[in-house]
């Protein structure tokens, strides 16, 4: 065998570059400790008045992540969270036997993909397994990001997404073009606050009798013809029961799974990308709604709600683009004068989602009213915003956006929004103090978010603040599904004080 | 021609710039200031790449000191810094000429970040954003010859026209032996000498020379940074690749 057989052969055996000598070269092991205590700051916002001004959460993660890379071409990650909630959910007295109701915990796995460097091609870079994905450039608020459905489990940590399994392929042509390509064979849904059953809850008086129920996405005409069905009826002799809402979920199949492709590209000072998304709304829309009304002996009505939610398909065309502005440079000023400039859209073209609902009475249909929920026709989502360091130090972030995460070009549709955060830090870096804060512009409600964090030693930090929600909590036209207050209806979630503790290694 | 046949004409070739050069080292004529600075940033900078290992100490007035580790990479006019402990650990940033980009694991993404975020701390050290982008300063400042003592070249910098840089004016205090950095004194528009900079501990890594700490200090408060060497090597053969955003998002040391 000549040389050059011998070296093709050796080249073979080891497809995936050479193997690394110690262990720190290959092997990065990091996580966290992290304990947060909140406390509600109302009471009217729950579900029932008077609930609140009492512990909401009393949870600790311990995050462990392990890196390895056995050779310089191949990547392994592992990143596994333990959850304990923090409140003793025995409710009876045979689960005292069982730590996880007494001290309820969970198990997430966050990531766990590998990573080959120079697939088939040297400028190639193919990931498969358990991943999350953002693409945009914009802070938080990403239109075009639609890979890695959100986790919205916890409101405070409004970046955090859904883990899912992905096939991913990068290529980088040259150093100004960015290509990729991403399958997601299996949908999955945004996770949820705990407040978003609010949304279809329904409300009793201080005496248990009925007052209001959940408005359907329905012309106001028809919710006014379906409130006088239950009107006619004496609020105490109705028994609504909490509704039953059930989620329509795909199919795991080929035409459900999510595609995505991407190109992110440089160009004088800006960098920008195109791109392409198919696949579902991870957010869920409503569908339809059956009231079964039935009359007892006794005289009280027993009203059963059920009503379904889907997740619509959807194409999305996406733009995205960072200029940073440097107008010292430019004009030759003497103080420091520069923006980051960004900016995203999304051109959404939506599959037609129409809703029904259904009211019967004894058996017999009283009402039956459909309404267009979505209509297939194209629309805009998008963010644009700068950012900037003021003299003093002080960082600050503005963005406008159209189109709230869970907003669709539904019933409800798309809110316009100011969305600014003040950061200043002291000491080092060790004191920091934040401000953040999202206006509606539509409905004029108001999520406020300041944080104080200091950090103790490398590694260590505490934080504490508040999350406040200002609006209506009822809907301005109890008819209308639209007139629902952004930040103001329950739904949106309870305003709480927060006490962090991370330690991270 | 073999290799032996050409060492005669090498040869000459050295001799004749040799010869060129004589006259002005015999004389002790002083090099042009913008020389010297390009050859201070060519023992800076000048090799085809540099790794570095290095904990970043920052201590305050107090006297209290706080240590991120930190990995540095660098290749002409491209840096590549990795955190590699605290709470930022994972946190990567990567400078290409007037582009800078971090990477922030928490997030999962990069971002670019726009001049005004160069004049900020570098993770509340001494040291600014921009201080760790400066790679040749001969790009950035024009030079006078403002002293010169026995074993130092003092030069005053002012930036150059364009140029978005925090400082009004640097003196740089350059050896003659070897034209290292020795110090650098920064000032505002005032006048007022607002950080310093020094380098100690000369040493030997490998064939090339090199301070073990660099140090930086604010005059006015007494703050300071150390950035202390715990491993440099030069020419390991980095490629483009490394300096990249696809290595910037890549989990390797």
């Amino acid at each position: 065998m000549n040389r050059i057989g011998i070296g093709l052969f050796l080249l073979a055996l080891v497809p995936a570059g050479s193997a690394r000598a110690g262990l720190d070269d290959w092997l990065r092991f990091s996580g966290y400790v992290q304990s947060d205590v909140r406390y509600i700051l109302e009471d009217t916002r729950g579900a029932e008045a008077g609930d609140g001004f009492r512990f909401d959460m009393n949870r600790n993660d311990l995050d462990l992540r392990l890196e390895l890379l056995p050779t310089e071409r191949v990547q392994a990650v592992l990143d596994t969270r333990f959850r304990f909630y923090g409140f003793n959910e025995a409710g009876k007295l045979t689960d005292l036997f069982r730590r996880d109701k007494v001290d309820p915990y969970d198990l997430y796995l966050d990531e766990a993909y590998v990573t080959v460097r120079g697939a088939l091609w040297k400028k190639l870079d193919l990931s498969v397994g358990r991943m999350v994905k953002t693409w945009g450039t914009a802070d938080q608020f990403n239109p075009t990001d639609n890979l890695s459905a959100r986790d919205f489990s916890d409101p405070l940590d409004y970046t955090a997404k859904v883990p899912n399994q992905m096939v991913e392929l990068v290529a980088y042509p040259a150093t100004w073009l960015t290509l990729s390509a991403t399958w997601v064979p299996v949908f999955k849904p945004s996770m949820l606050p705990p407040s978003a059953a609010m949304g279809f809850a329904v409300e009793r008086d201080a005496a248990g009798c009925f007052k209001s129920a959940p408005i359907p996405p329905l012309a106001v005409s028809d919710v006014k013809e379906l409130g006088e069905l239950f009107t006619a009826i004496p609020a105490c002799d109705l028994n609504f029961l909490d509704p039953t809402v059930r989620t329509v979920l795909p199919e795991a199949n080929f035409t459900n799974s999510q595609v995505g492709v991407k190109a992110a590209l440089q160009a004088w000072e800006i960098d920008f990308s195109l791109s392409y998304y198919y696949g579902r709304f991870s957010f869920p829309v409503a569908y339809t709604a059956v009231a079964d009304v039935a009359s007892t002996p006794s005289g009280v009505f027993d009203v059963a709600y059920t009503a379904e939610v889907l997740y619509p398909r959807m194409q999305v065309l996406g733009a995205d683009f960072t200029w940073p502005l440097d107008f010292t440079e430019w004009f030759d000023l003497d103080d420091d004068v520069s923006f980051g400039f960004f900016g995203e859209a999304a051109l959404i073209f939506p599959e037609k989602v129409v809703f029904g609902l259904r009211a019967l009475q004894d058996g017999n249909l009283v009402v039956d009213k459909s309404h267009v929920n979505v209509q297939p026709d194209p629309f805009v989502k998008a963010t644009v915003g700068l950012d900037t360091t003021l003299p003093w130090g002080t960082y600050i972030n503005a963005q406008y956006v159209r189109g709230f995460f869970d907003e669709f070009a539904d019933t409800y549709g798309l809110h316009n929004y100011a969305v600014v955060a003040l950061e200043q830090k002291w000491f080092d870096d060790e004191l920091q103090i934040r401000v953040a804060t999202a206006a509606d512009l539509t409905d004029r409600s108001l999520n406020i978010y300041p944080q104080l964090t200091w950090v103790l030693t490398p590694g260590v930090e505490v934080a504490g603040g508040t999350f406040l929600f200002v609006g209506d909590t009822t809907p301005a036209d109890p008819y209308d599904y639209a007139s629902k207050s952004r930040f103001g209806q329950k739904a949106a979630g309870r305003s709480v004080a927060f006490v962090k503790v991370k330690g991270s290694w | 021609m073999s290799p032996k046949s050409r060492l005669p004409a090498l040869a000459l070739v050295v001799l004749g710039l040799a010869a060129i050069l004589a006259p002005a080292v015999l004389q002790g004529a002083t090099p042009d200031p913008t020389e010297i600075l390009k050859k201070m940033d060519e023992v800076t900078s000048g090799y085809a790449d540099q790794e570095m290992d290095v904990d970043l100490v920052i201590g305050d007035v107090d006297g209290t000191k706080k240590t991120y580790g930190m990995m540095v990479w660098q290749q002409g006019e491209k840096r590549l810094v990795r955190f590699t402990s605290g709470e930022i650990k994972g946190m990567a940033t990567l400078i290409d000429g007037d582009r800078m980009y971090v990477f922030m694991p928490g997030f999962k993404k990069i971002r670019r970040i726009a001049a005004h975020n160069m004049q900020q701390s570098f993770a509340g050290s001494d040291f600014s954003n921009a201080d760790m982008a400066t790679i040749a300063w001969a790009d950035d400042y024009d030079v006078t010859l403002e002293q010169e003592t026995a074993t130092e070249w003092l030069l005053r910098g002012k930036p150059k026209p364009g140029k978005n840089i925090e400082y009004a004016s640097v003196v740089l205090h350059v050896a003659k032996d070897g034209y290292f950095q020795n110090s650098v004194d920064y000032f505002n528009d005032k006048g007022e000498k607002v950080k310093e900079f020094e380098g100690r501990n000369m040493q030997a890594w490998g064939s090339v020379k090199r301070f073990q700490l660099l140090i930086t200090r604010d005059p006015r408060t007494g703050h300071n940074t150390e950035m202390r060497l715990k491993t440099f090597k030069v020419n390991q053969g980095l490629t483009d690749d490394h300096f990249t955003k696809r290595q910037l998002q890549w989990g390797g040391k």
